[in-house]
């Protein structure tokens, strides 16, 4: 088999292994990747996250729900331990220098889908300051000027957390208007969104991994 | 005909019988910031003390014309009785509820103390009970909830690994929801034994957003039907955020009533289910009462109404920070509007 045949093959096998749930699977095909000296960005953009996108899929058509989204996440995480030590530079582009400010607003200690998006952000080689849960409103603003980054995603899995996110959206904005924001949690919606002044959202961990890469991909497209 | 009383109106609600109006209560946090004010306190004080907790919902009730209060409110009063502690907020100056800092990190860690019912704020909880019993009773029903066992499990435990645990670590997660199960008994029966009017079980965590109809058939179909075939009636199971693929099987779970957020399609559940059946649900308490503008409440609540529910309830604890006109229009329009009867239960 052509070096051509055999990088379709492992980026099919690693997908495949991420939307079975396959953690050793994942980590023995990364593994083998290097091995064969195969291009570890594309392994990553190519099977992991191509995988995941599958999974995003399939969490919208009720097939996946978000066990199965976190068991997934765990097999891609297994893979990109391995790979992402071989990522080169001139790989990630403009993205190597992106950096995003992530976490849970305070008063909420859900962080399910404030994982995933952080997952998907590493996948696009992006730096990522998680500031865990449960985080004072202000912290995101410090954190956002401290280390200058383009993106800062809030999540609030309940109503009555979310208020605060109108809060962060408006000290960033007034900032450093330039600063994309993500906004993402069960009570959010398109309107809400809209009317905190957010840039994107997503209303479920399945939602955030197509967002996220929108998201991504429009920043790609800013900064071209 | 004389107005009935507004506990008198939500006994027969659900016994069933024809009322006089629509009864306008939930089963979930009605404090509102106007009763705050009027007591002189700060939103982070109300979790502390039985007398602050028990005044502002009778206030609250008192100011909008409801027909209960709603008592506890925060989630985490279990979880703190069970040793996971509280963070409170007590500087912000936001409208925060407390939340549970420290969970278990494995199913194998998870202890459940025999004597938690006397630990953390679960005595606060107690005598605003009996205080809301005593300064609102016939005035006021007093409704009581507790988190149904999955949604208490994940106050515990490391959601995702509850939620990985429903596929790798069956038997665990069978045992430790089993646990729960005992637990959301006891503190349900509790509050019952000390006048809690009606007993709302939110397993809010178990909506097919989270998990798979096949799991929760598996992991949390009968433990409810344990728990509502152990408590007295009157019995609510309330699910919020998707429930459509599901709402059959929380039917067959043995509750009085079902309570819907608004991504239920009411309409449609009401023709799966029938007539016979207590629906309560269903508008965004966030959209409606903070959001949208006065004007537009009306319809939201009428589109309730005319698709099907017995009652109007909002889709999770009211907003705090709600404005004094939505609240007002949403109570007007129930009791306006439902003056005819709804499927299943009649009017005087």
């Amino acid at each position: 088999m052509g070096k051509e045949g055999l990088r379709d093959e492992l980026l099919k096998a690693l997908s495949d292994a991420v939307v079975d749930m396959d953690e050793d699977k994942t980590g023995e095909l990364a593994q083998k990747v290097l091995d064969e000296g195969l291009n570890a960005y594309d392994a990553v953009m190519n099977g992991l996250a191509a995988g995941m996108e599958i999974v995003g899929d399939l969490y919208d058509k009720h097939e996946y729900f978000v066990p199965e989204l976190l068991l997934c996440a765990d097999a891609l995480y297994a893979g990109l331990d391995i790979l992402k030590p071989h990522i080169k530079p001139e790989d990630l582009g403009e993205s190597a220098k992106g950096q995003v400010v992530i976490g849970t607003v305070q008063g909420d200690v859900h962080d399910i889908g404030k994982n995933i998006i952080k997952m998907m952000f590493e996948v696009g080689g992006f730096t990522v300051h998680d500031l865990g849960r449960d985080v004072p409103l202000e912290k995101f603003v410090e954190e956002q000027m401290r280390t200058d980054s383009e993106i800062v995603a809030l999540s609030a899995m309940m109503t009555t957390t979310m208020m605060g996110m109108k809060k962060v959206v408006e000290m960033i904005k007034e900032k450093n208007p330039n600063v994309a924001i993500m906004l993402g949690g069960a009570p959010m919606t398109k309107d809400v969104s809209e009317l905190f002044g957010a840039d994107g959202y997503a209303d479920s961990a399945g939602n955030a991994v197509q967002e996220a890469i929108k998201m991504i991909s429009r920043l790609r497209e800013m900064q071209k | 005909m004389t107005e009935m009383m507004p506990k008198e109106r939500i006994q027969r609600f659900f016994n069933r019988e024809p009322v006089d109006v629509m009864p306008c209560f939930s089963g979930m946090g009605m404090v509102t910031v106007q009763a705050i004010e009027q007591m002189g306190i700060r939103f982070a004080e109300v979790h502390t003390s039985a007398e602050h907790m028990a005044h502002s919902a009778i206030t609250t009730a008192e100011l909008f014309g409801f027909d209960a209060v709603v008592i506890p409110y925060d989630m985490c009063t279990v979880p703190e009785a069970l040793g996971r502690g509280v963070s409170l907020y007590q500087d912000s100056e936001e409208i925060l509820y407390p939340t549970v800092p420290s969970k278990w990190a494995t199913l194998d860690e998870a202890a459940i103390p025999t004597d938690y019912l006397s630990q953390g704020r679960m005595p606060v909880v107690d005598e605003a009970l009996g205080i809301a019993k005593s300064k609102g009773d016939g005035r006021f029903a007093v409704g009581g909830w507790v988190l149904g066992p999955f949604t208490m499990a994940g106050q515990l435990i490391e959601l995702d690994v509850l939620l990985k645990g429903t596929r790798r670590q069956k038997e665990k997660v069978e045992n430790f929801l089993s646990q729960m199960t005992d637990l959301v008994i006891q503190v349900a029966r509790h509050y019952q034994n000390l006048g809690a009017d009606y007993m709302n079980i939110r397993e809010m965590g178990s909506g097919t957003a989270i998990i798979s109809p096949r799991v929760w058939k598996m992991f949390i179909q009968e433990n409810l039907q344990k728990i509502f075939s152990a408590l007295k009636s009157p019995r609510i199971l309330h699910i919020c955020g998707s429930t459509d693929m599901i709402i059959e099987m929380m039917n067959e779970c043995g509750a009085d009533a079902l309570s819907v957020d608004q991504k239920n399609n009411v309409a449609e559940t009401r023709k799966k289910l029938g007539d016979e059946v207590l629906l309560l649900g269903n508008f965004d308490p966030y959209e409606t009462l903070v959001q949208m503008d006065a004007s537009e409440v009306e319809q939201v609540i009428k589109t309730c109404i005319d698709a099907g529910v017995d009652a109007v309830w909002p889709g999770c604890d009211i907003w705090p920070d709600a404005k004094k006109e939505n609240v007002e229009t949403y109570v007007r329009t129930v009791r306006g509007y439902g003056k005819r009867p709804s499927p299943e239960v009649g009017r005087v």
